[in-house]
């Protein structure tokens, strides 16, 4: 007698494993089959997936989703999927996952700091004949918009966002301490002396903030003090840090002479969020920031005045961080397909509704003509001197050494700011961690 | 009808002819095609993982461009990483204090909540609630609480007299914070646990204790801990690898700033692969901090044999 007691009229257990391999083989040949006739994420009937990390959230999210709707409309042997993707500030992380692991997106939102870590993948799309391409001549975009897509002399990205650094003034803190609102070609002297004028400790007020994590947000802000006083991130020979010295140390002196008037707010959480809501919340008289900040700061009801970076020279000089859409290159129809898509998102009507919605300075300067735009900054105060800046505004260098350089910095600018170390003290320990890691890199 | 037992016979050693043998190899594939998910999901999640991550460790490697084997290289960097040395130190400092506090907290507070009071089921689960909330919303509340000039804690110390704090932005008091907070949520866990092992210790033997004279310290003493000692080096292990695994309240706070007064072996390792793209010198890291944890594994493995021994010696 058989020993296993099948139930009668049911499948027996083997021929449902049967039955499920048979199946699983089935799929799989199916799937290799589809895959040798039309390139993986192509339908049957022709229609190409991509798949979009986006990193936005709330409003921008919105936009994004409007534009790809708008997309799908006029662009139907497409579709794009926004799922799986990861919030900006861990994009990085979750792309060189999928890089290694062999899926990357079709497209993501990269910060430009860290286009140059993902151009080493040879998966990074090159995207020249898209910016070509455009409507809008690539030579009439902002140079901060061109330099910051642009690695080793190839276009690696399309610019995403594009912001730049300028101070935006609480007006009524500046009535109450008897100040004059600060004006074109002022000077890190006066800021500092208008950061001492407008602290009261009593109320918990501060002249300014500083977010001091060690990050990138406390670094770049640094930069333009440094190429306006002659520095630069590399140096010429590509080896060493270019602001050892007297730029440096000059540049950290600012924010020595802030902390030991106990002048400015340092923000220690990353990110530097408490900063900007203790400015949304009327603490800070001054703060340097990018136009992205001005919906909460409208949000909040301040009233504000936005005025250009101050400059030791007196020359204006600010900085950009343009962010990036990067392409992967999945096959040749997806690609073909994300980079259709890329270049779409530069079209005039796509990239007006995406500037305007997410807190984008406009990516060309036909873009800033246009009377659309023009009504827009005519109703956002403020934004036309983020637009006017980018004129002189430079973007950090797009090289893979530069997470070295900033990392090192970053810990001097703190140490700094926290009363621990002196300029030079600090400034020689950076140069000589940066220096070090650089040699490596190179 | 015959009721006498059957005998057991042993199978027969010759191997099975035919179609037996055709049976019994179905039999095993039908077994492995059951297993086999759980198979390649332990291969592919656990092991591949684990000897990718050991071959990295020998290489210098960024992860997307081809990696160039150094051997033992990348440890002997680690030896003489002043940054790598601190991150140790963070995480010993770390780790001795957290566990013993969080052991003897939650032991205190067992020890109180196991008697009868009112609303004592309301004490445990409030002491339970701060392990619910995960590192990332905890780290994200105390930034608040604790920020030095806008937080609530630094206006709580002024209204006492207290002059204001740095907290997380001083390099001398940021670990201390945070093994604070980790107390706050980490010990409700060891209290849970002990808990449990209090409602096991017989009431005879603490009678018979209390008879012979035995007030509660004697108790405690000589019949409570020796009885939830297992438990307690169940919970000294525990604390010690959940501790010295400690990452995402880091991430969270402090990046382990300020001046990497917070950076621990984890946070280390993160920055090495992804923000440095060194990925083969974290790996190494990783390792350093793998074998640590397998020597304190098998090192109370051992002392738990020893006293084993030791107490059947005492009992036979």
């Amino acid at each position: 007698m058989d020993a296993v007691h099948r139930v009668r009229g049911g499948p027996s257990r083997r021929d449902v494993l049967r039955g499920g391999g048979a199946l699983a083989l089935t799929g799989a040949a199916g799937a290799a089959v589809a895959g040798c006739g039309t390139g993986l994420g192509v339908d049957s009937d022709g229609v190409v997936h991509i798949e979009v990390w986006h990193g936005q959230t709330s409003s921008a999210l919105n936009v994004v989703k409007r534009l790809v709707a708008d997309f799908h409309r006029s662009h139907p042997k497409i579709r794009i999927d926004l799922s799986g993707g990861v919030l900006a500030d861990d994009m990085l992380q979750k792309v060189m996952a999928g890089l290694v692991a062999g899926s990357p997106p079709d497209v993501a939102y990269i910060f430009g700091s860290d286009l140059a870590s993902v151009a080493r993948s040879s998966q990074l799309a090159d995207m020249t004949t898209v910016v070509e391409s455009g409507q809008v001549p690539w030579k009439q975009y902002w140079p901060a918009a061109r330099d910051g897509v642009t690695v080793d002399g190839v276009v690696r990205a399309v610019p995403a966002v594009l912001d730049a650094l300028a101070v935006v003034c609480n007006k009524t803190l500046f009535h109450r301490a008897g100040l004059d609102l600060p004006a074109p070609g002022w000077t890190w002297q006066d800021f500092v002396e208008t950061a001492r004028k407008l602290t009261d400790r009593g109320k918990g007020t501060f002249g300014t903030g500083w977010p001091a994590a060690g990050d990138e947000d406390t670094v770049w802000r640094m930069w333009p003090m440094i190429w306006d006083l002659g520095g630069e991130v590399i140096d010429e020979d590509t080896r060493r840090i270019g602001f050892a010295g007297e730029p440096g140390i000059r540049a950290l002196e600012v924010l020595q002479a802030l902390a030991q008037d106990r002048s400015v707010y340092v923000d220690p959480k990353p990110g530097g969020e408490q900063m900007y809501q203790a400015f949304a919340s009327g603490r800070l008289g001054m703060v340097a920031t990018g136009p992205w900040q001005l919906p909460d700061i409208r949000q909040a009801e301040i009233d504000y005045h936005v005025v250009p970076l101050p400059s030791f020279s007196g020359r204006p000089v600010t900085i950009s961080g343009p962010d990036t859409w990067s392409v992967f290159d999945n096959g040749s129809a997806r690609l073909k397909a994300a980079r259709t898509f890329v270049g779409w998102l530069m079209r005039p009507g796509p990239a007006y509704l995406w500037d305007t919605g997410v807190g984008s300075l406009p990516q060309s300067r036909p873009a800033e003509r246009r009377p659309r735009w023009r009504a827009h900054a005519a109703e956002v105060p403020g934004l036309s001197v983020f637009t006017e800046a980018l004129r002189t505004a430079r973007v950090r260098p797009v090289d893979r050494a530069y997470p070295k350089i900033s990392m090192p910095f970053g810990e001097a600018i703190t140490a700094v700011l926290l009363g621990k170390s002196t300029p030079a003290t600090a400034l020689r320990r950076c140069a000589d961690e940066a220096n070090a890691a650089m040699a490596t890199v190179r | 009808m015959s009721r006498l037992p059957t005998p057991i016979t042993l199978p027969d050693v010759t191997p099975p002819a035919g179609p037996a043998r055709r049976r019994r190899r179905r039999e095993a594939a039908t077994a492995w095609a059951f297993v086999l998910p759980s198979v390649l999901v332990i291969l592919g999640l656990s092991v591949i993982p684990v000897l990718w991550s050991l071959l990295l460790s020998f290489q210098y490697s960024d992860l997307l461009t081809p990696s160039v084997w150094v051997g033992w290289d990348n440890y002997r960097q680690l030896a003489d990483d002043p940054q790598f040395g601190q991150a140790v130190r963070n995480t010993l400092v770390y780790t001795a204090l957290y566990v013993p506090l969080s052991i003897g907290l939650g032991l205190f507070l067992a020890l109180v909540l196991n008697r009868r009071i009112r609303f004592v089921g309301l004490y445990r689960t409030l002491l339970f609630v701060p392990f619910v909330v995960s590192a990332a919303a905890q780290g994200v509340l105390f930034a608040f609480i604790l920020d030095p000039e806008f937080g609530a804690a630094n206006s709580l110390l002024h209204r006492i007299g207290v002059s204001p704090q740095g907290f997380l932005s001083d390099p001398a008091q940021a670990l201390l914070v945070l093994v604070g907070i980790s107390l706050w949520s980490g010990t409700g866990f060891c209290v849970v646990i002990y808990l449990a092992a209090l409602q096991d210790v017989p009431r005879e033997l603490v009678e018979a204790a209390t008879l012979d004279g035995a007030d509660r310290r004697h108790v405690l003493r000589h019949v409570t801990l020796p009885t939830i000692a297992p438990v307690s080096v169940f919970l000294l292990l525990w604390q010690t690898i959940t501790a010295l695994q400690v990452f995402d309240l880091v991430y969270v706070t402090t990046k382990g700033g300020p001046l990497g007064s917070t950076t621990v072996i984890v946070y280390f390792v993160w920055e090495q692969a992804f923000r440095n793209f060194t990925a083969g010198y974290g790996a190494a890291a990783a390792y350093v901090l793998g074998a640590a944890l397998l020597l304190i594994a098998a090192g109370t493995r051992l002392v738990r044999r020893r006293e084993d021994r030791r107490l059947k010696g005492a009992t036979s």
